[in-house]
């Protein structure tokens, strides 16, 4: 039995839940429970919803993209399956606001969050679609403008992300400028380094803007079923979460799925089955880039991402990435899906991060508010148009979220989800324990 | 002495490295700091206990403040240098408690009020005989006037299209390290050439002004109607920082400044600034009418003190045009050897100054032989910096900011003015700055160096060069603590920085925000 469907009865049956893992722990996967098949062992359903082939023909217009065009008709091949994930970046591609509540916590318990009040206004077309065709390469396809209101020190700073749609050509990925109340003034900054994690925080700046498909080659692994991505520690029960139209509502963190409540896709046994897919990163699109492949979990109808880890050139495991997602809007149907909470382990460092979403609320923002809101000179106004609140930042460290399953034993011949011993002793401690441990020794060190 | 100084250098890179619980430690040290950490993950008792209860029963207020402490001692202690007594260790011991409210009227409606209250330790806590500006001014150990506790008071009312904001506020205009175009509000200089930029916001003095805005979609245009008037306030005679090269009397009778007055309507400043986005470009362009925060010694005859011819002088302060611009733009740089891509952004401010008015020493002299001449000299003045900020690997960044401070027909016999060369026709100070956070400390440790060399000419060449290490220390989300090492070295005793040769100082500040 692997961690993840070990753990699933846990969460929902918390009165059994000492037992089980007490006899489960360090337990190897039983062959029968395997939840995962190589490309071999797809069955025949999946073999007519699968296209093997690795080159098909490119757009007359766009040449690095296919020419079949896009959302595609099934069977897809692996670079199309790609495609579709692109749909689904950190920041959703449509129009609204949100509270993004976000942090870190070391091995020795120290925490670090923040949060913000966002508003975004895409350019084109909701959705990947409109970043393919509706943006020519070098020009801005969405505006990101961020309120601090967490932590005290930051309240009243802003940020504001203006995103290029990019090719080999134009590389610049944004536009970033910052307002900083201790200074008082908007100053333009360096875009971040794509690979590189922010400081205090394990999300690097292409976890935050999304990787383009076309910098990757994309290859089929096999399928899974996930049964857990975001995991909540015992010492966390309820999350108060913050709906359009219904407010603060309490929620059992036991109780909230992979892919929301609507999802009409959950196996009987609450599974969400998956493509694995492994996307390399191109050198000429990619030159120098810390990550040499990434492993994609994409939920089978939607191609969501629900799972990814990253590996460097040489072969370590670097992070390991899981959301909880929710169709947040309707009307775009299986694209409607975002990000509600994500978390990013960071293994080199084991700093353990996460993103909320909350008080995700669609907008349609008109003309003169887009000239007005999205603007450098916006910032100096220090002016909150629409405050969203959460009561979604975590008190304490010991009810952080825990590392995501670390499922050593699915796809050996692609992953190596190797951890440095002391990181495998936090991971073992945590595993026991159902909430992270801090004192193991050694202090916050990766070693 | 130079030796010395490395050696504290070194020093306090080990005393931190040993202090603070990072990497390498033993199991028990290892708890202890884990425990330590998840303690501070949840201080907060402002917040928890004033903030929190006071939103939760007024919705529409919101409160936030933080206590600080600022202290810096100085290495060495020096005996006579110029004309100081430097028989004093801190240069400050500086406790400053700030709380700001925002009341929410209605959409677009809101009332700010920031309250300062501030206690510098240097004169109660050493025993001094250089230090007695508190004597002369008890500003200079407290804040007890209700002009310096409330800071800022103004109510803001924001539509779509404009801004107005009308109360006690500061303006601070411009994106460089340093002043160019940041001219609106006038500054306590309290801590010489050691006043950083990151301490504007509580150092400016707020001004009472009406300050409207109006957007156009990429372009705005500010206007600002000042009503009030501030003066610089400069460091003290028998202040830590007052400068040794200074004679704490004079003989010449100096009458009482006179500062333009809010009831005077023709006192009253007027500033204006358009800016403008495209793209990877923003620039801007401002002009303000407005005084000199800097009195002038005017000459208005001689008298005889002690049997001595002396000059009648009466400080005033001066009318002035300034006129500047502003631009910034990014981009990034491919193919670089090594790191293959270097994010960076270009800033560039200018401001021209007309009408400063210079002490001219060789007027002085001839009215005090005579001859009928104020002792000033009117001239123009140019300050500008470009500053090239590059993202490096490591969340690295560096920042190279060359900065010019011109006085046009500059003569040898002319004092300091706004804007111009120091001591000097031109001033030019090569400034770098480097910081990168400590992955081994999941960041948070960083590091800051800043480098302020001073080169004029063309008379004095090298003035001597201050460095600034800073090294901050996140110990929870709320409390914050930093070590700085301030060092002045080279130049001649009559130097800006040569002068504070012996000013050599480390420093801590905690604070702690809710």
């Amino acid at each position: 039995m692997s961690f993840d469907l070990r753990l699933r009865p846990i969460i929902r049956w918390p009165a059994t839940s000492l037992l089980v893992l007490v006899i489960c722990a360090g337990a190897p996967a039983a062959a029968e429970d395997r939840t995962w098949r190589t490309v071999d062992e797809l069955d025949e359903e999946e073999r007519a919803l699968y296209d093997p082939a690795r080159t098909t023909p490119r757009d007359s217009a766009i040449p690095y993209i296919p020419a079949e065009p896009y959302p595609f008709e099934p069977p897809y091949t692996a670079e199309e399956m790609g495609y579709r994930s692109a749909e689904f970046v950190h920041i959703s591609r449509w129009d609204y606001a949100l509270v993004d509540v976000f942090g870190v916590v070391t091995s020795s318990g120290y925490i670090n969050q923040g949060a913000t009040v966002g508003y975004i206004a895409t350019g084109g077309r909701d959705g990947f679609k409109g970043y393919l065709h509706d943006k020519k390469a070098g020009e801005i396809y969405t505006r990101w403008l961020m309120h601090d209101t967490f932590p005290p020190e930051n309240e009243g700073a802003q940020q504001l992300w203006l995103p290029y749609r990019t090719d080999d050509e134009f590389r610049t990925k944004m536009d970033f400028f910052i307002y900083s109340p201790q200074l008082r003034r908007v100053r333009r900054q360096p875009e971040p380094r794509r690979d590189q994690r922010f400081p205090d925080n394990s999300q690097t700046f292409d976890d935050v803007i999304g990787r383009d498909p076309w910098e990757f080659d994309w290859e089929l692994i096999g399928t899974d079923v996930i049964y857990e991505t975001m995991r909540f520690p015992v010492t966390r029960p309820k999350i108060t979460l913050n709906f359009p139209g219904k407010g603060f509502v309490e929620r059992d963190t036991s109780s909230l799925r992979p892919m929301g409540d609507e999802f009409p896709h959950y196996g009987p046994d609450g599974g969400v089955e998956c493509w694995v897919v492994k996307a390399t990163a191109k050198p000429e699109w990619l030159p120098g880039y810390a990550e040499k492949y990434l492993v994609l979990w994409l939920e089978k109808n939607t191609f969501y991402p629900l799972r990814q880890e990253k590996y460097g050139h040489d072969d370590r495991l670097m992070m390991i990435e899981t959301r909880l997602a929710e169709k947040q809007n309707p009307a775009l149907g299986e694209f409607g899906y975002a990000a509600m909470m994500t978390t990013y382990w960071n293994v080199d460092f084991d700093l353990i991060g996460y993103s909320n979403h909350d008080a995700h609320t669609l907008r349609e923002w008109t003309e003169e508010q887009k000239d007005m809101i999205f603007t450098a000179e916006f910032m100096r106004r220090q002016w909150q148009i629409e405050p969203l609140k959460t009561q979604a930042i975590i008190d304490s460290p010991d009810q952080f979220f825990l590392r995501p399953h670390l499922s050593p034993d699915k796809f050996p011949a692609v992953r190596n989800p190797r951890l440095k011993p002391v990181v495998e002793a936090r991971y073992r401690a945590q595993e026991a324990a159902g909430k992270l441990i801090f004192e193991t020794g050694g202090g916050d060190a990766a070693d | 002495m130079k030796r010395t100084i490395w050696r504290c250098r070194a020093c306090l890179l080990l005393a931190l490295g040993a202090g603070l619980p990072v990497t390498g430690l033993g199991t028990e040290l290892g708890n202890w700091a884990s425990k330590f950490d998840r303690a501070m993950a949840g201080f907060n008792p402002v917040g928890k206990h004033l903030r929190q209860p006071l939103e939760r029963a007024v919705p529409n207020l919101s409160v936030r403040g933080f206590y600080r402490n600022w202290s810096d001692f100085l290495l060495s202690e020096s005996g006579t240098v110029g004309f100081r007594d430097q028989d004093y260790r801190f240069l400050q011991l500086q406790n400053l408690f700030e709380l700001q409210a925002n009341y929410h009227f209605a959409p677009g409606l809101d009332l700010r009020g920031v309250a300062h209250a501030m206690y510098d330790g240097v004169y109660d806590w050493q025993d001094s005989r250089g230090l007695f500006a508190d004597r002369l001014d008890s500003e200079a150990k407290y804040y007890n006037t209700s002009e310096r506790v409330l800071r800022e008071l103004y109510l803001s009312w924001r539509r779509p299209g404009f801004d107005l904001m009308v109360g006690k506020q500061q303006v601070a205009w411009g994106k460089m390290d340093g002043q160019f175009i940041d001219i609106v509000n006038s500054m306590d200089r309290r801590e010489a050439v050691q006043l950083e930029t990151e301490d504007f916001t509580w150092r400016r003095l707020p001004t009472w002004m009406a300050n409207a805005t109006f957007h156009f979609g990429e372009t705005s245009l500010q206007l600002l109607y000042i009503f009030d008037f501030e003066h610089d306030r400069q460091a003290l005679p028998g202040s830590p920082w007052a400068s040794p090269q200074l004679p704490p009397t004079s003989n010449d009778l100096v009458l009482p400044t006179r500062r333009p007055r809010a009831g005077d309507f023709g006192d009253h400043q007027y500033g204006l600034r358009v800016d403008r986005s495209a793209g990877a470009l923003t620039y801007g362009f401002v002009y303000m009418y407005a005084w000199d925060k800097n009195p002038v010694d005017r000459v208005l005859g001689t008298a005889t003190n002690a049997g001595q011819t002396v000059l009648r002088i009466a400080p005033r302060h001066e009318r002035l045009h300034h006129a500047g611009i502003t631009a910034d733009y990014a981009l990034t740089v491919q193919n670089v050897p090594v790191i293959e891509s270097l994010p960076t952004v270009l800033r560039f401010e200018a401001l021209y100054t007309n009408g400063v008015r210079f002490a001219d020493f060789r007027k002085r002299a001839d009215a005090l032989a005579g001859r009928n001449t104020d002792g000033t000299s009117k001239r123009d003045t140019l300050r500008a910096a470009i500053a090239l900020e590059f993202a490096l690997p490591g969340r690295s960044t560096l920042i190279l900011q060359p900065s010019w401070y011109q006085t046009i027909n500059h003569e040898e016999e002319l004092g300091f003015g706004f804007g111009g060369g120091i001591g000097d026709e031109w001033s030019f100070f090569p400034v770098l700055f480097f910081s990168r956070p400590f992955g081994f400390t999941r960041d948070r440790l960083s590091l800051e160096f800043t480098a302020f060399p001073l080169i004029s000419g063309p008379d004095a060449g090298w003035s001597g060069i201050k460095t600034k290490l800073r090294l901050i220390y996140k110990f929870s989300q709320f409390v914050r603590g930093q070590l700085v090492y301030n060092g002045y070295d080279s130049g001649s005793p009559s130097d800006f920085y040569g002068q504070y040769d012996k000013w050599d100082n480390i420093g801590w500040e905690l604070s702690y925000e809710f």
